[in-house]
């Protein structure tokens, strides 16, 4: 799981850091002249190391984004709109505020699992975010809803379930009171 | 070329300025433990210890409590680095006392907007949701948190620029940036400190600049205008992203030109420093990207080019420097005294901070972390346990070289003791909780993520402990602060 995964190379890399303090601090204890040539040769190793970690990271991530390819058609598509302090979910698309109204209170929209299915969305107000929570109430999609603009989130999900939608982005008051509902079966 | 000496304060006008840099100093202090209280209610509500309470009063505590702390050590990392330049240049004593007078009014109207008008939109405001408060907070309140964006960013803008001039008066442009060392040429020596400020600095105007717009745009909303809001959001966070980058680097400034002294070894700009911070003047412009992932709108090829910059970033300004404080250190004969002991910590929390915020940069981890806890937790580490502690240690360093007052080094030991175990105790839960996919800015957590409530039951403990070495940091430094003012 990506989190977790990323927790613990946080506490390696973190930890290795650390170490490296209280080396350094710990060596004050026996103070001697270094050489700096020495050092200099060995702040070149390490920028050198680290500049190839981090090309490799970017080689391994860079094409692991979750923006949508247009190879990629999804099977149904459903449409999400925010507005201070719910989401409107529906199958149909969501143009003013009868519909999304209609959409709060609808029975939740239903999605197959393991097809592709694509968000489209927006807000009727302020920024607001859908962070996708599975029924074991993981965060495993998000995209913000702006207003003025579609955002298209696609998502394959494995795992039936209540999926419950939280807003991630601060839109006021009622911010921790957001909520969207969907299924998959 | 460097022009000569004389250009510099006189002893008489240099005592004027360390009493203006020791009452900067002292107000930040003061300021410090009413801020962490902030800090400190907000995870006290979201532990559920004030049921009785309204969120919105969570929501503009968040704001002030924001607000408050990135502008209290911007402006403690300028004084600490107008007052550390006097040995090169002379910055305006007068711009200092007017942007000390201009950022306290700012101060007064920002709490009266937030806790007398509950404004709560957090500290990056983004649009257009402070003209949508579902009459939460009212116009006035509106009215007024501009008013002080707008007199602290006036002041600040003043303040920057005069740094600039005075760094100008005595080094060209391509000095200050140091592209002598870089093309291997001969030219005056630039201390590292003229070197980073001057970096920061231009990238400081910039995001300035970028915040006259943004509010532009917001009193044109207010007439009518239509406003784009991918716009507003790509301009505020530019301005934002480089508001805190700066801090962090001035504060980098201030250890190169000081911890030296106590390491008695010399630290001085050479190819390779020269040529990391002039990096940063470039990729700082463009890491922002990161904080606009997950608006699928940003055309892609933006989307991967800010994570290049933002991986791009950590090698000049964290690398460098990092490897730098290590080597300077090393087997040095090391005064370690408060001052030196935080200037250290803060570089080492600087760098653990960046490491967070590194793996928070790749696109396809944001799309995981974005807007949860790991977020508050990368900013607080580089921030409270970065910049924080490396501007304590100045300030510590200043009042003490003024008053001449001693340190009790166990005293000192117990509130470093104490700052780490309660900060990094305290962050530890907003790491959990991210790795948990808490969401951040929550008042209340619903039943999806109540396991929040019990991280922020845990921080509040860490959080006392924190406040107890903030205390005792008051204490200590406040004393020789206070001496130092009447000496």
């Amino acid at each position: 799981m990506i989190p977790m995964r990323a927790f613990y190379v946080f506490l390696a890399v973190a930890g290795f850091l650390i170490a490296m303090f209280i080396y350094a601090a710990w060596s004050t204890r026996r103070p001697r002249d270094i050489d700096t040539h020495s050092a200099y040769s060995l702040r070149k190793k390490l920028l050198l190391i680290v500049l190839a970690v981090l090309v490799i990271g970017l080689a391994l991530t860079l094409a692991k984004t979750p923006y949508p390819r247009e190879s990629d058609i999804p099977a149904q598509v459903v449409f999400v709109v925010g507005k201070q302090f719910s989401f409107g979910i529906s199958a149909s698309p969501i143009t003013n505020d009868d519909e999304y109204l209609a959409a709060t209170y609808s029975t939740p929209v239903e999605i197959a699992a393991g097809s592709l299915v694509e968000f489209r969305v927006t807000s009727f107000d302020v920024n607001h975010s859908i962070g996708v929570y599975s029924p074991d109430n993981q965060l495993v999609a998000q995209t913000q809803a702006m207003p003025g603009y579609v955002n298209r989130l696609r998502v394959r999900f494995t795992q039936p379930g209540r999926y419950r939608v939280l807003c991630l982005e601060l839109c006021g008051s009622g911010h921790h009171r957001m909520r969207g509902v969907f299924d998959v079966k | 070329m460097a022009t000569p000496a004389t250009v510099l304060y006189s002893e008489a006008e240099t005592r004027n300025f360390r009493r203006v840099t020791v009452i900067w100093g002292i107000t930040v202090v003061l300021l410090l433990p009413i801020l962490a209280l902030l800090g400190y209610f907000m995870r006290l509500y979201q532990s559920g210890a004030f049921p009785k309470v309204r969120p919105e009063w969570f929501y503009a505590v968040l704001t002030l409590h924001s607000l408050g702390m990135v502008g209290t050590w911007f402006v403690g990392s300028m004084a600490g680095v107008s007052y550390l330049l006097l040995k090169y240049t002379r910055p305006s004593l007068a711009i200092s006392k007017f942007s000390y007078w201009g950022t306290l009014l700012g101060v007064v109207l920002l709490i009266v907007c937030t806790l007398g008008g509950l404004f709560g939109t957090g500290w990056y405001f983004l649009y257009p949701l402070p003209l949508m408060s579902q009459g939460v907070w009212q116009p006035w309140a509106t009215l007024l948190f501009f008013i002080a964006l707008a007199v602290l960013g006036v002041c600040w803008t003043i303040w920057t620029l005069d740094i600039l001039r005075s760094i100008a008066k005595r080094y060209s442009l391509s000095a200050a940036l140091g592209l002598n060392y870089v093309f291997g040429k001969p030219g005056p020596e630039v201390p590292p400190l003229v070197l980073i400020t001057t970096v920061s600095l231009i990238v400081g105007v910039a995001g300035f600049v970028a915040a006259v717009i943004v509010i532009a745009l917001f009193a044109a909303r207010a007439l009518g205008v239509n406003v784009d809001p991918l716009l507003m959001k790509n301009l505020t966070f530019f301005f934002g992203h480089i508001l805190v980058n700066i801090t962090m680097y001035l504060g980098v400034a201030m250890v190169y030109e000081l911890l030296p002294t106590y390491a008695g070894r010399s630290w001085k700009t050479n190819r390779v420093v020269a040529l990391a911070w002039d990096a940063v003047l470039f990729l700082v412009l463009f890491a922002y990207f990161h904080h606009l992932y997950m608006d699928f709108a940003q055309p892609v090829w933006v989307q991967k080019f800010g994570q290049v910059c933002s991986y791009g970033l950590a090698v000049p300004a964290g690398v460098v420097s990092i490897f730098g404080t290590l080597a300077l250190v090393y087997a040095a004969r090391m005064r370690w005294t408060f001052a030196s002991m935080l200037m250290f910590l803060g570089i080492m929390g600087w760098g653990v901070g960046g490491i967070a915020a590194v793996i928070d940069s790749t696109v396809e981890v944001n799309f995981h972390f974005h807007n949860t806890l790991w977020v508050p937790a990368h900013f607080h580490t580089y921030y409270l346990m970065g910049a924080v502690l490396i501007i304590l240690g100045f300030i510590d360093h200043t009042g003490k070289e003024i008053s001449g007052m001693e340190e009790i080094p166990w005293r000192s030991k117990l509130t470093v003791a104490l700052l780490l175990i309660g900060g990094y105790g305290f962050l530890s839960m907003f790491y959990w909780g991210g790795a948990h996919s808490v969401p951040r800015r929550y008042a209340i957590y619903p039943a999806e993520v109540a396991q929040g409530t019990l991280y922020a039951r845990i921080a509040v403990g860490f959080i006392s402990v924190l406040l107890l070495g903030i205390l005792l940091y008051l204490w200590e430094a406040g004393k020789r602060c206070l001496k130092a003012l009447t000496a």
